[in-house]
């Protein structure tokens, strides 16, 4: 795991679920809330911070390169400023923000955010699914999120790997037992459906990453039959 | 013994089920707007009465056929007599009268009054012969009499007979209503002009020879005319006290012209929200599936232009006026209503259990949507609800308040922030998939007899020939989802495929999977 703290900028109800399931991912997880009354609050370690550019004291307790930053601050405002503050600091820091509209959104990706969470957008997007597609939205669900044995997974073609050098459409994936092949995403960072035109002719080179859905032992053997691995990079994501 | 025999035919016709749907259905058909087939009589009869009408214009240069002239004086004059007689009955039950009378009656220990009954339902009978509506019904059948030549000028009745059937008509008589003690003003003021006028005119004009104004009958003629800012000019005043005469009238003519304007006006302004609503309404009881959306804010204003981008239809309720506004102006059907009042369902008068999908309590308060999934719950036990939380804490309250699905955000962040740091290609992939915008999309293809006739395992489906991937196969009878099948897996009636792939292939697939191929 590249980045071993979590930073979480803002206290309010996000904070939780996100302390929730990003705790076992991280060596540490550490709270910035910008009300000092905050820091009584036992059940978390929280700290007090402003939006000055005096990162020294967060930079004292945590590695802030080996970081992920989230910014939840509840003021759109706030938020923005937060994350130009940490951006002008710090260039290759991840930084996942909340936004509240798509259009806050916007301002908060043009801030220096990697990936921003617009949250109306998001809720009404699952709300629509679960309506209007149930049975994908669950399969869906329950594979991204962990709740059933199917999982999905991002695997790089390394050096070795059997398949570099060869034409998607020339490769044979049912030879792969039970693992579906949905995308691959190529050195550039474009990803493409499997099946895509584009695809298609897309000869595979190293560092191209496929996103494959599969029961674990499955997935195992195929990273073992092409001689890759499952891979994170954060650093790639710079939208 | 009469009596007896009356009240036993009473409640024979009363508890007959035959009788009562046939009644029932013939009300339907007459005066229920809401029932399908009753457009189909409306349209039927509006023919008849058109078709009534141009026979009359053609006959009154040409002569007739004779197959038209009885189909108009006998044929026509039948099948609204047909309709006048069904109109009486279903009207008032007269059954129903004596039944009551009955059981009114044995509950007090004394003998059945049935002549009280009978005055009942004569009363009863009489206010629907002397109303309006059912004096034109009969008047449009008395051409039937057609060797009185005068009678068949009430075909021109028939025409009043629109009325019953044009909707419109009814809004239109409805709204000029409310103004009743106006526009009773506004006749009185002008048969006092009128009268006045012309016995003026009558008066300063009539013993001279060069004036056309020669009988009272000229003179309330030239004063109508006048009054109503017409002015043929065919019978003008030529002496000056009679131009003097006429300049006041004039005068008051503009007056009444105005007044009428105004008053028409300002009744259709009054009215114009509630004709809106009533129409409104009217529209939602005739569609067929709907989300019931209540409340318009944030989330709601993003699920609901979703839904319908998805050619859904969607009714949103708030008690907001301001938020209802901004629904109607961003394109939506949107009532004034609150959704936690069960008087609001009521007006809506939509069928919970047939018509309406699944009800969302979108309010971005906890308090609001317990409210409202509460009142709904109320009215029907089954139909689906799904509501947003705001605070974890209140989750039970909403469970308890029968809500079927509740939609956290929070918790969704959460989720997403863990996918994001785990697998953020992979988490990016499913957002695609999931998204309206994107190329590549994930569907369910619901498995019918008909696919299953021509395709019965998967390896059959052919559709990596499609260029489309079969994610897997969710089971009718378990719910199961089996995962990446094998080809030899057998597919049932019921089941759903989920396929992966570009749009119009995935279209394409379908199309070939409902093709006869083995019949063909």
């Amino acid at each position: 795991m590249p980045n071993n703290s979590a930073l979480i900028f803002g206290y309010n109800n996000y904070t939780k679920e996100i302390v929730k399931n990003v705790k076992n991912e991280y060596s540490s997880v550490t709270i910035y809330s910008l009300d000092e009354k905050d820091m009584e609050n036992e059940e978390y370690n929280i700290e007090h911070f402003d939006l000055s550019e005096d990162w020294d004291n967060i930079e004292q307790s945590v590695d802030i390169d080996n970081s992920i930053a989230f910014c939840i601050l509840e003021d759109t405002a706030e938020n923005i400023f937060l994350v130009i503050s940490l951006r002008s600091t710090y260039k290759d820091l991840t930084i996942i923000a909340v936004a509240s509209h798509k259009e806050n959104a916007n301002k908060l990706l043009m801030a220096g955010a990697n990936k921003v969470i617009p949250l109306v957008e998001t809720t009404a997007d699952i709300i629509t699914n679960m309506l209007e597609s149930p049975i994908s939205n669950q399969v869906l669900h329950d594979i991204l999120y962990e709740k059933s044995d199917l999982k999905i997974a991002q695997i790089k073609i390394g050096k070795e790997s059997h398949i570099k050098d060869e034409e998607i459409v020339n490769i044979d994936w049912s030879h792969y037992n039970g693992i579906i092949v949905l995308s691959v995403m190529h050195k550039d960072m474009s990803s493409e459906f499997i099946y895509s035109s584009k695809a298609k002719r897309h000869v595979i080179e190293e560092d191209d990453v496929l996103v494959v859905v599969g029961f674990e032992e499955d997935i195992k053997a195929f990273e073992n039959k092409i001689g890759s691995k499952r891979y994170v990079n954060w650093s790639h994501w710079s939208w | 013994m009469f009596s007896r025999l009356i009240i036993d035919a009473a409640y024979a016709l009363q508890t007959s089920k035959s009788y009562q749907s046939r009644k029932q259905f013939f009300k339907n058909l007459l005066d229920n707007n809401k029932y399908k087939y009753k457009k189909y009589v409306d349209i039927f009869m509006m023919t008849l009465i058109f078709f009534s009408v141009a026979v009359l214009i053609r006959e009154v240069k040409y002569p007739l056929h004779d197959y038209l002239f009885y189909f108009n004086s006998y044929v026509i004059s039948i099948i609204f007599f047909i309709e006048y007689i069904l109109r009486f009955w279903i009207h008032s039950s007269m059954s129903a009268i004596i039944v009551n009378r009955a059981e009114h009656d044995s509950l007090l220990s004394r003998e059945v009054r049935l002549m009280r009954a009978f005055k009942k339902i004569a009363r009863v009978k009489a206010s629907y012969i002397f109303s309006l509506t059912a004096i034109i019904d009969l008047l449009a059948v008395l051409p039937f009499f057609h060797e009185l030549r005068l009678l068949r000028l009430f075909i021109l009745f028939r025409v009043f007979k629109l009325f019953r059937y044009a909707n419109s008509f009814q809004t239109l008589t409805s709204v000029l209503a409310t103004k009743k003690f106006e526009f009773f003003t506004l006749a009185i003021f002008a048969s006092i002009v009128i009268f006045v006028s012309s016995v003026l005119i009558y008066v300063m004009e009539a013993n001279n020879p060069s004036s056309p104004v020669n009988t009272l009958f000229d003179a309330v003629y030239w004063s109508i005319v006048t009054i109503s800012t017409v002015g043929y000019g065919d019978v003008t005043p030529i002496t000056s006290e009679g131009r003097a005469v006429a300049m006041i009238v004039i005068i008051a003519g503009i007056a009444v012209l105005a007044f009428t304007t105004s008053l028409v006006v300002s009744a259709f302004t009054e009215k114009l929200d509630e004709i809106r609503e009533v129409k409104t309404i009217e529209d939602i009881t005739k569609i067929k599936h709907l989300y019931l959306v209540c409340g318009y804010e944030n989330v709601a204003k993003d699920v609901v232009a979703k839904l319908i981008k998805r050619y859904n239809s969607v009714i949103i309720l708030d008690e907001d006026e301001g938020r209802v506004e901004e629904a109607k102006k961003d394109g939506f059907t949107a009532l004034n209503y609150d959704p936690g009042q069960v008087e609001s369902y009521k007006k809506l008068r939509i069928n919970m259990q047939t018509q309406v999908k699944g009800v969302l309590c979108l309010r971005e308060s906890d308090v609001a949507n317990v409210y409202s999934a509460l009142t709904i719950r109320s009215l029907h036990k089954d139909v689906p609800i799904l509501s947003l939380l705001i605070e974890e804490s209140n989750r039970k309250k909403l469970q308890y308040a029968g809500i079927d699905t509740i939609v956290y955000p929070q918790e969704l962040i959460g989720l997403i922030t863990k996918e994001l740091v785990g697998k953020p290609v992979a988490f990016e992939v499913v957002h695609e998939l999931r998204s309206e915008d994107s190329n590549v999309h994930i569907r369910e293809l619901a498995v019918t007899q008909r696919i299953i006739d021509n395709f019965s395992t998967v390896g059959e489906l052919g559709n990596k020939k499609f260029r489309i991937v079969l994610l897997g196969i969710s089971k009718k009878d378990t719910g199961h989802f089996y995962f990446n099948p094998l080809d030899e897996t057998f597919i049932e009636n019921g089941d759903f495929l989920l396929v992966i792939g570009n749009k119009h292939f995935i279209k394409e697939f379908e199309l070939y999977l409902h093709k006869k191929v083995k019949n063909a």
